[in-house]
């Protein structure tokens, strides 16, 4: 309950557990009746602690942590970390592989997309078409799996190129899952903008302008949605992207509807780029070596990953382990946007907005230090932190 | 007045309880819900529940324990699913279900029917009001606005028939609706009876008050156990009644049992396709949509009915 | 604006077969690649260790009982192993492989999750 004074509005915790969450965070909402005066997020519930984790992990080693970051966007994670690495070591990638690469790439983002629009119709209670569109997505998975051995955490990056090669029943299989896929994004684009129920869930809500989302940091389908020009695969394109060029889709509504077709166009982009590739494949080895001791050094790479640019920081110091990377995933970039957006609307709208941005809690968790100038940062030992966890405990109980 | 026997009074009782009130009843309603998931689930093209799901979750749900929240009036919390429960059985009586005439039934019992009917939801808005949950109180008042949208044109609707049949007595309606396929003379009426019994029985696209992702729940959040099963019971029994009410005035009567049976069938398909078809609306979309369009459609249903008995008679 | 735009979709399928795969009544076909459990072929085994050391999970540990006769044995953790196949990418000689046929792992023990291949100490 709000102060005394001011109109009486209680909070509705939705989360940590929440059916409308797949994975846990907090979002306190103040509603009055059934309109959202407040709202403030707190995440961290899925906080790992991955980045500290890879510190004492060789190179090779560390791949496979990072990967594991998230379970949609696994792919490009551990692609981040092998063009960063190979930038460091200065070898450079044969083009087959970096094809392989955005081959696999492109067929993530089709996975991804399609799992969050299942997952934002549930949302809106429109659970015909989840299910519709998680049996599509089942094409994606199976032909990921046919290359690579494995539905989710593919593992095709290996520092120095990629692990799998594809041959002619790869490409038969794949071929003929987009066609059919191709076919029913068409259905499905045509579901989004032309269902009159299915609009008034998602046509003039979350509204965000441009200005606003350039404001709020706003990044990937989000901000296209809004018509911001960013995607990293046009502006510096990476592997083999300057190659096979892609198209960026925008749209200046800037609401949820906005942002269903941005993301469902981008699937026929994916199709084209994957088409593409397969007709001109480049010959040539899978993989270059790589010395097992990194050249000391720093060095950026940045990604297109479903939900925006991802951005990896990566330090070594010469030896076999790392000495500092770094993630900053796009989830953490829309997340505030989020908690801005939400006032003003019903709390019907809750759900509906919070899967507008595609959120990937488990990306989400970093850490971040807060440093205002004060002379000491507030950083916990191992015993530090379960000491003060007993202390807190024993205070705290009844 | 003939006295009434032991033998009256034992047959009433039975009648109540057992068939084709009463426990009869429980099954035939838990059979429908399964139908019904099983419908859905095959337009999603996925397998579905057996046939024994249904069973199962209530046998299960009474066999665990039942948490009383802190907070609560425990006697409310308690003894709510039992009147529900009891309200949407005692209406049983009155309604021919399942095929037989009605077991008893007195002038004006149409009224005293819809208003056990809709005791159920009433109790729901109490139960999620009684806690301090926050998702139970803001799944109470949606139930109860919703009520307030959809009660109303869902009686008039029903009083269409009962207008042209000049009777409030069920059983009377019913012989004269006895062939006269209503659904053809009044259709307007017929959809707004369909569309208000999908949302008094708080099935999708109209389940803002039990919206999954948005309120857990709804009002029944806290419950689980004994009162939960109650609940749910209560729920597919009124599934059954309100098929069998429209079924009874708008498609030409349920003579028998296989009629009432394929009528009901054929009811519950439509009413499954649309639950298949549409999204959630929210709540200020339900009510308002509905409070307009349905109270609209039934209105000029009334204006036609009362002229063509005006130019006939 | 259309009203049920799903209407097809849910027509078509009041008629046809659901394409759910009722495991484990019926099971379909693995693809070759599927990465199962690991198989370790000792006859070309150098003794390098690279598997073990690339694990990311720490699943593998070679024993050296003999090095000259070129007798290991190799302990695989079942239950740390994160079916990455880094070993059977790091292994020069081709040793390893990942089963694509053995990948229902479950047991109620942990005892079956520790394999060990290779050589015994007395016998060959």
């Amino acid at each position: 309950m709000s102060e005394v004074g001011k109109r009486e509005s209680f909070t509705v915790p939705i989360g940590p557990q929440h059916p409308a969450l797949k994975e846990p965070e907090h979002f306190l909402i103040s509603v009055d009746g059934e309109i959202v005066t407040d709202a403030t997020v707190r995440l961290g519930y899925a906080h790992r602690g991955i980045e500290k984790a890879v510190e004492s992990r060789t190179w090779v080693q560390s791949l496979y942590m990072l990967e594991r970051i998230c379970g949609i966007c696994s792919h490009i994670h551990a692609m981040a970390y092998c063009l960063g690495v190979e930038q460091l070591a200065g070898v450079e990638v044969p083009p087959r592989a970096q094809a392989i690469r955005v081959l696999v790439a492109e067929l993530e983002r089709i996975h991804s997309h399609l799992l969050w629009f299942g997952v934002a119709a549930h949302e809106a209670g429109f659970d015909t078409l989840f299910m519709y569109t998680w049996r599509d997505r089942e094409k994606v998975m199976d032909l990921l799996e046919g290359f690579s051995g494995n539905r989710v955490n593919y593992s095709v990056n290996v520092l120095g190129g990629v692990k799998f090669d594809i041959d002619d029943t790869q490409e038969i299989a794949i071929r003929e899952a987009i066609s059919f896929l191709e076919e029913r994004t068409h259905h499905y684009l045509d579901v989004v903008t032309q269902d009159a129920m299915f609009l008034q869930r998602t046509r003039g809500i979350g509204v965000m302008t441009r200005s606003q989302a350039e404001v709020l940091g706003t990044v990937g389908p989000t901000a296209r949605a809004s018509n911001v020009y960013r995607e990293i695969r046009v502006e510096a394109p990476y592997a083999a992207y300057d190659k096979y060029p892609v198209k960026i889709i925008l749209d200046s509504r800037g609401d949820l509807e906005a942002r269903f077709v941005v993301r469902l166009t981008e699937l026929f982009e994916s199709y084209r780029v994957i088409l593409e590739i397969l007709e001109t494949l480049p010959d040539g080895d899978l993989t270059t070596r790589i010395p097992r001791r990194i050249k000391a050094g720093e060095t950026v790479s940045r990604v297109e990953a479903p939900r925006g640019e991802l951005f990896y920081f990566i330090k070594s110091n010469g030896s076999d382990t790392p000495e500092r990377i770094r993630a900053r995933t796009p989830t953490i970039c829309n997340m505030m946007s989020v908690v801005k957006l939400l006032v003003g609307h019903q709390l019907a709208d809750v759900p509906m907005i919070l899967a507008g941005v595609d959120p990937c809690f488990s990306c989400n968790d970093r850490m971040v230090v807060l440093n205002r100038g004060r002379k000491m940062e507030q950083l916990f030992t191992w015993e530090a932190l379960r000491q003060y966890g007993i202390d807190y405990y024993q205070r705290h109980s009844a | 007045m003939e006295s009434t026997t032991i033998s009256d009074i034992l047959l009433s009782l039975i009648a109540l309880l057992i068939f084709p009130g009463g426990l009869f009843l429980l099954f035939v309603g838990l059979a429908y819900e399964w139908i019904d998931r099983k419908l859905l689930a095959r337009m999603q093209n996925r397998v579905g529940p057996r046939w024994f799901q249904p069973w199962a979750d209530i046998i299960k749900l009474l066999a665990k324990e039942e948490v009383v929240p802190d907070a609560v009036d425990a006697r409310l919390f308690i003894g709510l699913p039992i009147i529900a429960l009891a309200g949407v059985l005692t209406a049983a009586i009155y309604i021919p279900f399942p095929g037989l005439p009605p077991v008893g039934s007195f002038p004006g019992d149409l009224i005293v029917t819809i208003f056990l009917l809709s005791l159920l939801t009433i109790c729901l808005g109490l139960a999620g009001a009684n806690t301090l949950d926050r998702f139970s109180l803001m799944g109470a008042t949606r139930a109860l606005t919703q009520l307030f949208a959809y009660e109303a044109p869902f009686l008039l609707a029903l009083l269409g028939p009962a207008f042209v049949a000049g009777s409030w007595e069920i059983n009377e309606i019913i012989g004269y609706t006895d062939g006269h396929w209503l659904i053809i003379t009044q259709p307007f009426g017929f959809i707004v009876a369909v569309i208000g019994l999908i949302g008094k029985l708080e099935i999708p696209p109209l389940d803002a008050p039990e919206a999954e992702t948005e309120i857990v729940a709804g009002a029944l959040t806290e419950y689980s156990g004994r009162g939960l099963a109650l609940f749910r019971l209560g729920k597919g029994v009124a599934l059954v009644l309100g098929l069998a009410l429209i079924a009874a005035f708008y498609l030409g009567g349920v003579a028998t049992p296989l009629l009432f049976l394929a009528k009901t069938l054929a009811l519950l398909l439509v009413i499954v396709g649309i639950h298949a078809l549409f999204t959630r609306l929210r709540i200020d979309q339900t009510v308002g949509l509905w409070w307009r369009y349905g109270t609209l459609l039934v209105l000029v249903q009334w204006l036609g009915i009362i002229i063509w008995q005006g130019v006939m008679i | 604006m259309k009203l049920g735009t799903m209407l097809g979709d849910i027509v078509l399928s009041l008629f046809s077969r659901p394409s759910t795969e009722l495991y484990p009544f019926e099971r379909s076909e693995t693809p070759q690649r599927l990465r199962g459990l690991l198989i370790w072929h000792p006859e070309e085994c150098i003794g390098c260790g690279l598997c073990a050391k690339d694990c990311p999970a720490g699943a593998l540990d070679l024993i050296v009982l003999d090095k000259e006769a070129k007798k290991y044995q190799l302990r695989y953790n079942l239950d740390r192993c994160t079916f990455c196949a880094q070993c059977v990418y790091s292994c020069r000689q081709g040793c390893l492989e990942m089963s694509n046929e053995k990948w229902e792992l479950a047991a109620l023990d942990r005892s079956a999750f520790e394999i060990v291949f290779g050589h015994c100490l007395d016998n060959g």
